[in-house]
């Protein structure tokens, strides 16, 4: 078995050089596309499945790099508000028991982010945009799904990091392996500029409007932040890097449509009044 | 009873107003029903691009004044915030664009981004891993207890949903 993969490993990777020569010496699109590049990578990453530890490893390295490009805004309350919200979202999902941790960052744009092994930020900026709990636990099921679905650490094995997790890990999960830190983090900052596969933002917005669902929100939680979207110039300052790393959000809302019709049905809380409460402040806090 | 005046005066305009009517136009021909159900009755029916205010929203749908005064349910996904043809400012925020013009916005950033904190591209470029701030979101973290009591005040009830794929079927549920 282990001869097989080595093996196979071997094949990949002379694969992958003769890519590289392709393009080094007589490059053409034509020779390129020969080469399957897309399906080596995921071979190669298939070679081995990433562990929960490690993948928590990954996710907290991942997110030291992301609170380096904005820390989190500074509002306890409102921060264990987001992680109680988050949590009981996740918990409806296939990974309840993972160490779930949510975060608002300070600052004024509007995204969110989740990294692998239960690691999901949203902006302040995001956070203003949304009337009432329904909308936010839409946001958030959206990101948790990312996690489920290890959108971020399919796309890591497209970055040059990808040797890295054929190797394994070594460090127990709750430690800093600064080693790793070291080497994620331009990868990272890659990732997270160019954004994941258009096909997994349309799932994670499936799933997240399920995942709302099941929690016990109105279902029109996401479709309604998408339509706050949908009515800005995707172009505004404030919105470039979400608008760069996602499907046009009327386009995510025509996607979400067919489905989002059968749970039209369903009447559930918004629970608005408890969500302004803790956001209250975010609308007078000083630019 | 002056004093409330006063502090009212003083701090009243300062209470964010959330519920400030919200102004949307039609995306299509859009029927507006006396109740939010498909099978309900149809009071009228409103051309594109006609603009109504958005009273409430419940699920798929949203209470609208239509310009006529009626007032009626649509659905959400017939409706586009803002009023037609209106642009939104660009480097401006959403929120004046889309009527919470009371609320205050982020100044505008389309030339000089001083003051504006950031995630763009430039400041993830910038970024350099902080152990210390991951630390505090850990810190955070709620326990399953609290994430229960959370949902049992906000009435929440876990209800049972399966995920679907692009034409809206349902998909086998993951063990």
């Amino acid at each position: 078995m282990n001869a097989l993969k080595l093996l196979l490993g071997a094949t990949l990777v002379a694969a992958l050089l003769a890519g590289c020569q392709s393009g080094g010496g007589g490059f053409s699109l034509e020779n390129l596309q020969k080469v399957d590049l897309g399906a080596v990578v995921k071979g190669v990453g298939n070679l081995r499945e990433v562990k929960e530890p490690e993948e928590i490893q990954i996710g907290q390295s991942m997110t030291e790099t992301l609170l380096g490009a904005r820390p989190l805004y500074d509002d306890a309350q409102l921060q264990r508000y987001v992680n109680e919200v988050g949590l009981w979202v996740a918990r409806q999902s296939e990974r309840p028991t993972l160490a779930w941790h949510f975060g608002v960052n300070d600052s004024d744009h509007i995204n969110a982010f989740a990294a692998p092994g239960g690691f999901v930020i949203i902006t302040k900026g995001m956070m203003k945009q949304l009337r009432n709990e329904a909308e936010l636990a839409g946001v958030l099921g959206h990101e948790v799904a990312h996690v489920i679905q290890k959108h971020h650490l399919k796309a890591l094995r497209k970055t040059a990091f990808a040797d890295l997790l054929g190797e394994g890990l070594t460090a127990a999960s709750d430690n800093r392996n600064t080693e790793l830190v070291r080497k994620l983090t331009g990868p990272t900052k890659e990732l997270y500029a160019r954004g994941l596969d258009k096909s997994d933002e349309f799932e994670a917005d499936r799933m997240g409007v399920v995942l709302a669902t099941r929690a016990g929100y109105d279902p029109y939680g996401l479709p309604a932040v998408l339509s706050t979207l949908a009515s800005a110039d995707p172009k505004d300052n404030f919105l470039t890097l979400l608008t760069k790393t996602h499907p046009l959000p009327q386009a995510r809302l025509d996607r979400l449509e067919p489905g989002i019709a059968t749970l039209d049905a369903i009447k559930a809380p918004q629970n608005a009044d408890r969500f302004q409460e803790f956001t209250g402040k975010l609308h007078l806090a000083s630019q | 009873m002056k004093i409330r005046t006063f502090v009212f005066l003083l701090f009243g305009w300062l209470i964010p107003a959330v519920h400030a009517a919200e102004t949307g136009y039609t995306l299509k021909a859009t029927e507006v029903k006396d109740n939010p159900f498909l099978d309900a009755v149809t009071l009228v029916t409103l051309a594109e691009k006609t603009t109504v205010e958005i009273l409430n929203r419940s699920g798929a749908w949203m209470k609208v004044k239509a310009p006529d005064g009626k007032q009626g349910w649509i659905r959400m996904l017939s409706v586009r915030l803002g009023t037609p043809g209106q642009k939104p400012p660009g480097g401006g925020s959403l929120l004046s664009a889309l009527g919470f013009a009371n609320r205050p916005r982020p100044a505008s950033s389309s030339t000089v981004t001083t003051g504006v904190r950031g995630f763009s591209e430039e400041d993830l470029a910038a970024a350099k891993p902080n152990p210390a701030e991951l630390e505090k979101m850990k810190s955070f973290a709620a326990t399953g207890a609290q994430a229960a009591q959370l949902a049992e005040t906000g009435k929440l009830k876990a209800t049972r949903a399966v995920y679907f794929d692009e034409k809206g079927k349902p998909l086998k549920e993951k063990k």
